[in-house]
């Protein structure tokens, strides 16, 4: 799926992040991200995984604009990330669609920040909430969505803008596993009709794996990057197919290091739990 | 398809029956009310037949209620009504709107909002009344002085309300809009008022509840303006306790429907909306 012809939309270069940590009476500089450099190609699918808390939803936080960072640079298409417009446009985890808004209402929220005129933007959000399944919930209010349908209206919420790079920070961590499994296909789906540009965080081994064109792994806290996997298979992916399952046991394998590493890094203190995500 | 119409249908279901929960409730809350204003009014006539008390201290509903019908006829009772509910709408205005702009200056700086919190807590739970000497002093024995207790008593309550529905948006909304690109006066207007309109709705209840108890005690310590609070103190000065009962069934309808009609409808429609639970009815 990677190929030279694509074009890079997003450059990320020796990009640092630390918080400072209120231990108590000691401050201490936590780095959670440490010197990343990445590429991603325009209309490429990238996922990015990694133990529990390393910093994917920090790197992808400041991605979008809403976190700062010390160093480095983040580039859009030739552009160094300024104050935040729809270009770039994240979706959660959590719900965070508006429960006083409609559903349609809640699609063309940004459009009508936007200052988009409102017969366009029912029609832009009319396209959307169909191509996420749900014209006839159009008029529903969201607290009669069940939590799938939640974030389908939040993908159809953030496409609408027509961003270049759409961030998703595990949005589907907080789903049952059947219904995890329709929405990754969905987004397969909206992937190859829209040809987006997505950046996608998960701890899920299995979802990076069949969802990316690329997978990025990255080292436990702080966040650098370890190895990356170019899957280059036809979607939608076989989940039994041995070259499949050859990528995740190796990423697995990869990871459980990583949280050994980690587990031995913090064993004198023994005050940051190690949670294993495999 | 298969699966959006099956999901279409349990959506439906589920807004049908709570249509219907919503109707039944509204209808058992007027029954009983009703029973409950006649258990009352049995109790007060019981009352009187037993002569507990001599029926100048004590008259029956039926007097009470003859001599809110002479009030009414003889035009004393629609000038107390009209120019107490005129300073209540006034005060609770002035309220409300200076309470939401400090609030909302309140959660921006953090600094001041912190100072104040604990400040507007304080004089929040200052009695009203005790407000009444410093008003007549400073301000007279004038409307102005009335308005001043009113908002003095209320608006700390709007101030705080305001100030914590607003820290309590979930920052999950926040970070959305401002991924969106929405700015400070549009975030204001399309994310933070909608967001915390829940709990700004209960806190228009308690501040009008806030300044219908100040305005009567304090019309009531003034005792020259026109107003139910003079009704109720001249009722007293010449013991008339018609008068005094008669006025207190005024001032309890005005609250009732004011608190249940008005805000409790209102509550009920933002929060029903979003699928919130009704505080009060259930």
């Amino acid at each position: 799926m990677m190929n030279e012809k694509f074009d890079k939309i997003l450059e990320v270069d020796k990009l640092r992040k630390s918080h400072l940590n209120h231990d108590g009476a000691n401050k201490e500089d936590l780095v959670v991200i440490d010197d990343v450099s990445f590429d991603v190609q325009e209309g490429e699918f990238v996922t990015i995984i990694g133990p529990s808390g390393c910093g994917k939803s920090t790197l992808l936080s400041i991605i979008a604009g809403l976190e700062s960072y010390d160093s480095g640079d983040i580039v859009v298409k030739g552009h160094r990330i300024g104050p935040t417009g729809p270009d770039i446009v994240i979706i959660f985890q959590e719900e965070s669609l508006f429960p006083w808004l409609t559903v349609e209402e809640n699609v063309e929220f940004g459009l009508k920040q936007k200052g988009i005129p409102k017969e366009e933007r029912k029609r832009i959000a009319r396209e959307y909430i169909e191509l996420v399944e749900l014209t006839a919930f159009a008029q529903s209010r969201v607290h009669q969505l069940s939590g799938g349908m939640k974030q389908r209206v939040a993908i159809a919420r953030g496409l609408a803008l027509n961003p270049r790079i759409l961030l998703m920070d595990e949005p589907f961590g907080a789903l049952d596993a059947r219904t995890r499994q329709i929405l990754q296909n969905e987004v397969q789906e909206i992937h190859e009709k829209t040809k987006k540009t997505i950046l996608f965080v998960t701890h899920d081994v299995r979802e990076a794996v069949s969802l990316g064109d690329r997978v990025i792994v990255f080292t436990s806290r702080p966040a650098r990057i370890k190895q990356q996997y170019i899957v280059d298979m036809q979607r939608p992916r076989d989940s039994e197919d041995p070259a499949l399952i050859g990528i995740i046991n190796s990423i697995m394998r990869e990871i459980k290091e990583e949280t050994t590493l980690d587990a031995e890094k913090s064993k004198p203190t023994e005050n940051s739990p190690v949670r294993i995500t495999v | 398809m298969q699966r959006n119409q099956s999901q279409q249908k349990i959506v439906q279901s589920e807004s049908q029956s709570s249509q219907k929960k919503q109707k039944g409730r509204g209808y058992t809350t007027y029954l009983d009310v009703a029973i409950a204003i006649g258990v009352f009014l049995g109790v007060w006539q019981l009352v009187f037949d037993l002569k507990v008390y001599p029926s100048f201290l004590l008259p029956s509903p039926a007097i009470a209620f003859s001599r809110l019908l002479t009030l009414a006829e003889n035009g004393s009772l629609g000038l107390a009504v009209g120019a107490t509910l005129g300073r209540l709408v006034a005060g609770f205005t002035i309220s409300v709107i200076s309470g939401t702009i400090v609030g909302l200056l309140m959660s921006n700086f953090r600094r001041f909002g912190k100072t104040m919190s604990s400040f507007c807590l304080g004089l929040q739970s200052f009695p009203s009344i005790a407000w009444v000497p410093f008003a007549i002093l400073i301000i007279g024995l004038n409307n102005y002085g009335l308005l001043f207790v009113m908002v003095i008593s209320s608006v700390f309550s709007m101030m705080i309300s305001t100030y914590n529905s607003v820290r309590n948006i979930p920052p999950i909304y926040l970070k959305v809009a401002k991924n969106m690109g929405v700015r400070r006066v549009s975030l204001l207007r399309s994310v933070m008022l909608p967001a915390s309109m829940p709990q700004m709705v209960t806190a228009l209840r308690q501040t009008w509840s806030f300044s219908w108890h100040a305005l009567i005690g304090a019309e009531m310590i003034f005792g020259i303006s026109v107003g139910l609070g003079e009704l109720l103190y001249y009722g007293s000065e010449f013991s008339e306790m018609n008068q005094v009962i008669a006025t207190m069934i005024v001032i309890f309808v005005i609250g009732f429907v004011a608190d249940r009609l008005v805000f409790q409808r209102l509550e009920d429609s933002v929060r029903s909306k979003r699928g919130l639970m009704s505080q009060f009815t259930n």
